[in-house]
C-alpha cells in the first residue's frame, strides 16, 4: 500500500461521545497518530450500551470502541492542575488539537487556542459545538436529536401528515465530523504549503442546514414551510419501500423516466401498467402515485426483497434493499469491497465495523486497528514521548493524576 | 477572480449525471471551489439536470434560477460541451489532462462507457486524482446497480434506523423505513468526496502520483452509522428497538404545543430534571435508578415524563431544562432556524437576490477556517457561461479549434 497521507502527523483528541472521536478516528485511519486525552471523572460512550454480549465494561462498549479504533488512550485527570500541564506538553508535541467539550470548558482548563497557539503557533485547533461558539445559543447544550429538532432536518423528515422526525445513525454528529475531516486536511495542506496554523470553528446545526437550501430559499421567499412527503419525491414516482416477504423486510424502488416505468410494468408480470394513462408520465404517476404503489406492493409483498432487487435492476430500474445494521455488516458487497473491516480487541476480539466509504486503486485508503484500552498507552504517551521519568509517572499515578 | 483558499492554484473539472437529485458530485467540486480551487463543470448541451428542479424566485421556472443548482454549483465556472462528439469529447479529456482532480457524480456503468477510468487517463496527466461517486461504487458483485438518494439512504441502513431515537408521538414499529426529504445521501457523499480528494492530495504531496477514489453512495450512508453499527457488532439489539438506546431517558416526546426532545442520560442531568420536575416520589423507584433501568423500564416512565412535558410548551422546557444544562429543545420550524436571533448573529446564510429583485437566502459554510475565511465569490455559471475562457485560458483554444470542438 502507498503511504498513509497523515503519517507523522500527531493529533491531540479532546473529543466527547460522537462528533470529535469519529472526526480522530478517521485522521487515525489516514495514518495519524492520535492520541485520546480521557478523564475518568468524565466516561461517556465508555459506560454506555451496547457491551460485548451485555456484559458492561470501560473497555466492552460498542459505542466507544468504533469511534476510537486505531488511537492511543492517554487517562489524565484534568481537574488536577497537573494533569491539565500535562495535557498541555501533549499539545506541544502535536499538529492538530480537536475539541468538542461545551463552550469554554477548554479556555477555563487553559487550554484554548490563544493558550495554545502562544506555545504553539503553528498549531491547528479545530473546536466543534452543536451550535458554534458565538452566538447567543453558543451554550446550549445538544447531543444529535438536539441539532435534528434545531436545524430544521426534522422539519423534512416524517411520514405524510405525521409530525417532524428524527433522523437514525446519530446522523448529526458523523456528518459534522465529515466536515470537520475536510476541514483539517485543508489546514494540513494550507501548513506544508505557508507553515502557517488556524483555528477551525464549526456548528453542527449549521452543517446539518447545509442539506436544505431548497427548504430555507422557499421559506426566505414567500414564507412557504415543508411539508412532510414520507418516502415521496417531487419529480419522481414510484419513489418509495414497499413491504416484501417475511416481517421487516422492505424494498426501495425509484424509478426516474417512464422507460424504467415500461420495464418496471413488464418485469412485474403487469404489461398493463404500461398502457395505462394514470401512469403514462412522470406527472400522471406523481398524481396517481397513491393509486400505484398498493399495485406494487401486492406485486412485491410475496417475493424476497433479493429477487425484486435482481429483477428490477436487470432490467434497469434503480432499486436497493433496506438494510438493517445487522444487514450492513454481513453485506458481501460491502466485504469484498474493504468497507467492513475486523479490527481486533484485546478484550472482545475481533468486531466488525464500517470503515472508509472509499477506496482508492482497489484497496481501502487506511487501516483500522483495535480501539485502546482505558489507559492503555499511558506509558508511551507519557514516558516515551514526553519523558516523564520512572518516579515522577509513579507520583502522579498514586496522585490519581494519571488514572 | 480566483478566491484564496487552501486550495488556491488546483484545477477542478466535474462531470455529472442526467439523473435529478444525484448532487453527490456537484457538491464535492463545489466544496472544493469554495476551499479557492479552480473547479470548472461540465454540463452537456441540454444543461444539468438540477437547472430544472427549482424553486426559482420568481415561481417561473428559469434554467439559470434554480435554486438548488444555484446552491450546488456557486463557486465554480461553467463550460458546455458535447462529450459525446469527437470534438467535444477531445476538448473534454484535454481539460482533464490540463486538471489535478476529475469528480465523476455517475452510474459505474456511465464511468465506464465514457472510459473515464484513472488508467485510461493518466498516461496524459499521471498526477490526476480522479474521484468517482457512484451508487454502489466501481466494484463489487452489485457494483452495476442503478440508484439515487432513496436507495442510497434504504441500503446504507439509515431509513431502517429512522427514527433515531424512541418516538413517543408515532408508533415507529408500525411505520416503514424513512427517508429525509433532501438529497441527504449525496451532500454527506460529496463531503467524503471531497475529503477524499484532499486527502488524495496530501498522499500526493508524500509520493508524487494520483489516485482513482472509488466512493459508494450505499457506504457514504453505512459509513456515519458508527453507533447502529456498534449495536450490530456488539449486541443483538437491531435499530428501531428501545432498547438499542441503552440509557434513557432520551426521547422525542409530544409538549403542549408541539414536540420536545428530552435527553438526560447522564446522572447529573437526569437529578436535575427531576428537579424541574417537582422531585416526584416515582423518581426514587429503583426500577428507575439508573440510566440502564430507566431504559429497561421505558413503558413505565414515558408516561410519568409525558405528564410533565404535557404541562409545558417546548420552549419552556427547553429554557428550564438548558439553563440547567440538560439537553433538551423542541422542534423548529425551518422558518424558526432561519430566523432565530443565534443563526442572524453568527452570519451562516447567504444573502441573494432573483432576476426580479426577490430576496432570498441561501445555507453558507458551516466551517469556519481562520486563515482562510469562507466566501461565496463566484455565483453558479449560466449554462455555457465560461465555455471560451476557459478553453482559451486552460488550453490556449485558437478559435478555430473552439469551433471544433462545439464550443459557444
Amino acid at each position: 500500500m502507498n503511504a498513509l497521507p497523515l503519517q507523522g502527523i500527531r493529533i491531540a483528541d479532546f473529543g466527547q461521545i460522537i462528533a470529535i472521536p469519529y472526526t480522530a478516528q478517521m485522521l487515525a485511519w489516514l495514518g495519524a497518530e492520535v492520541v485520546l486525552i480521557e478523564t475518568e471523572q468524565r466516561l461517556t460512550t465508555r459506560i454506555w450500551p451496547p457491551f460485548a454480549e451485555a456484559e458492561p465494561g470501560v473497555n466492552r462498549s460498542g459505542g466507544f470502541n468504533m469511534v476510537n479504533s486505531s488511537k492511543l488512550s492517554c487517562t489524565l485527570n484534568l481537574r488536577d492542575p497537573e494533569g491539565v500541564e500535562l495535557a498541555k506538553q501533549i499539545i506541544l508535541v502535536s499538529d492538530v488539537v480537536v475539541e468538542n467539550y461545551s463552550s469554554g470548558t477548554m479556555e477555563r482548563m487553559g487550554l484554548g487556542y490563544q493558550d495554545v497557539r502562544s506555545l504553539r503557533p503553528d498549531v491547528i485547533y479545530l473546536s466543534l459545538g452543536a451550535f458554534g461558539r458565538t452566538g447567543p445559543m453558543k451554550d446550549l447544550v445538544g447531543f444529535h436529536s438536539v441539532i435534528n429538532l434545531f436545524s430544521g432536518l426534522a422539519s423534512v423528515t416524517g411520514h405524510k401528515g405525521s409530525h417532524p422526525r428524527i433522523m437514525g445513525g446519530l446522523f448529526p454528529d458523523a456528518f459534522s465530523g465529515c466536515y470537520c475531516v475536510l476541514a483539517l486536511l485543508e489546514a494540513l495542506y494550507h501548513r506544508a504549503n505557508t507553515g502557517e496554523g488556524q483555528h477551525i470553528e464549526v456548528a453542527m446545526t449549521e452543517a446539518l442546514a447545509t442539506l436544505l437550501p431548497e427548504a430555507i430559499m422557499e421559506y426566505t421567499l414567500d414564507g412557504t414551510e415543508p411539508e412532510r412527503v414520507g418516502n415521496h419525491h417531487k419529480e419522481k414516482a414510484p419513489h418509495n419501500v414497499f413491504r416484501c416477504q417475511g416481517e421487516e423486510n422492505w424494498v426501495a424502488v425509484s424509478v426516474e423516466d417512464d422507460a424504467q416505468f415500461q420495464a418496471m410494468a413488464h418485469v412485474s408480470g403487469n404489461p398493463g401498467w404500461a398502457d395505462d394513462v394514470r401512469f403514462s408520465t412522470p406527472e400522471a404517476r406523481l398524481k396517481h402515485q397513491d393509486e400505484l404503489e398498493p399495485l406494487i406492493q401486492q406485486w412485491v409483498a410475496r417475493l424476497q426483497v433479493e429477487d425484486v432487487v435482481q429483477k428490477l435492476q436487470n432490467a434497469g430500474v434503480p432499486a436497493g434493499p433496506v438494510l438493517d445494521s445487522d444487514q450492513v455488516l454481513s453485506d458481501p458487497h460491502m466485504i469484498e469491497r474493504g468497507f467492513v473491516q475486523f479490527p481486533d480487541h484485546s478484550v472482545v476480539g475481533p468486531r466488525p465495523l464500517g470503515a472508509f466509504p472509499w477506496a482508492v486503486d482497489g484497496g481501502q485508503p487506511g487501516v483500522a486497528r483495535s480501539a485502546p484500552l482505558f489507559g492503555e498507552h499511558n506509558v508511551k504517551v507519557l514516558q516515551e514521548l514526553l519523558q516523564v521519568p520512572d518516579v515522577e509517572f509513579k507520583r502522579l499515578m498514586e496522585n490519581g493524576v494519571i488514572a | 477572480m480566483l478566491h484564496e483558499g487552501t486550495l488556491s492554484g488546483l484545477k477542478v473539472v466535474e462531470l455529472s449525471d442526467q439523473i435529478s437529485g444525484q448532487v453527490a458530485g456537484s457538491f464535492c467540486t463545489r466544496l472544493l471551489g469554495d476551499a479557492g480551487a479552480d473547479v470548472v463543470k461540465v454540463e452537456y448541451p441540454q444543461g444539468d439536470p438540477h437547472r430544472k428542479s427549482g424553486p426559482y424566485p420568481g415561481g417561473v421556472p428559469d434554467p439559470d434560477w434554480s435554486g438548488l443548482f444555484l446552491y450546488l454549483n456557486s463557486n465554480k465556472r461553467g463550460v458546455s460541451l458535447d462529450i459525446e462528439s469527437p470534438g467535444g469529447r477531445a476538448a473534454f479529456l484535454e481539460l482533464v489532462a490540463a486538471a489535478d482532480f476529475l469528480v465523476l457524480g455517475q452510474n459505474s456503468s456511465e464511468v465506464d462507457r465514457l472510459g473515464l477510468r484513472r488508467d485510461k487517463l493518466s498516461e496524459a496527466n499521471p498526477g490526476l486524482i480522479v474521484t468517482t461517486i457512484t451508487p454502489f461504487g466501481l466494484t463489487g458483485p452489485n457494483s452495476a446497480y442503478l440508484g439515487d438518494d432513496l436507495i442510497a439512504i434504504s441500503a446504507g441502513g439509515m431509513a431502517y434506523a429512522t427514527p433515531g431515537i424512541p418516538d413517543s408521538v408515532g408508533n415507529p414499529d408500525l411505520e416503514p423505513p424513512l427517508r429525509s426529504n433532501t438529497n441527504m445521501a449525496g451532500y454527506l457523499a460529496g463531503v467524503q468526496g471531497a475529503m477524499a480528494s484532499v486527502a488524495a492530495l496530501l498522499s500526493k504531496t508524500i509520493h508524487g502520483t494520483g489516485c482513482e477514489i472509488d466512493l459508494s453512495m450505499q457506504e457514504a450512508v453505512a459509513a456515519v452509522m458508527p453507533f447502529e453499527l456498534a449495536h450490530a457488532s456488539y449486541h443483538e439489539a437491531k435499530p428501531r428497538k428501545p432498547e438499542i438506546f441503552g440509557v434513557m431517558p432520551n426521547a422525542y416526546l409530544p409538549c403542549q404545543d408541539g414536540y420536545v426532545v428530552v435527553m438526560a442520560v447522564m446522572e447529573a442531568h437526569w437529578r436535575n430534571l427531576m428537579d424541574l420536575a417537582d422531585n416526584p416520589d416515582w423518581a426514587e423507584l429503583e426500577v428507575f435508578s439508573s440510566g440502564v433501568e430507566r431504559a429497561r423500564n421505558w413503558d413505565a416512565l414515558e408516561p410519568l415524563l409525558l405528564e410533565w412535558t404535557m404541562a409545558h410548551t417546548g420552549a419552556e422546557i427547553a429554557q428550564l431544562a438548558q439553563d440547567r444544562g440538560i439537553p433538551c429543545f423542541p422542534a423548529y420550524t425551518v422558518g424558526q432556524m432561519v430566523d432565530s436571533a443565534h443563526v442572524t448573529e453568527r452570519g451562516f446564510m447567504v444573502d441573494m437576490q432573483g432576476p426580479g429583485g426577490q430576496k432570498f437566502k441561501l445555507p453558507g459554510y458551516p466551517v469556519r477556517l481562520e486563515r482562510t475565511p469562507w466566501q461565496l465569490f463566484r455565483p453558479a455559471p449560466k449554462l455555457g457561461e465560461h465555455t471560451l475562457e476557459i478553453l482559451g485560458e486552460w488550453l490556449g483554444y485558437s478559435a478555430e479549434q473552439l469551433s471544433a470542438a462545439g464550443a459557444r
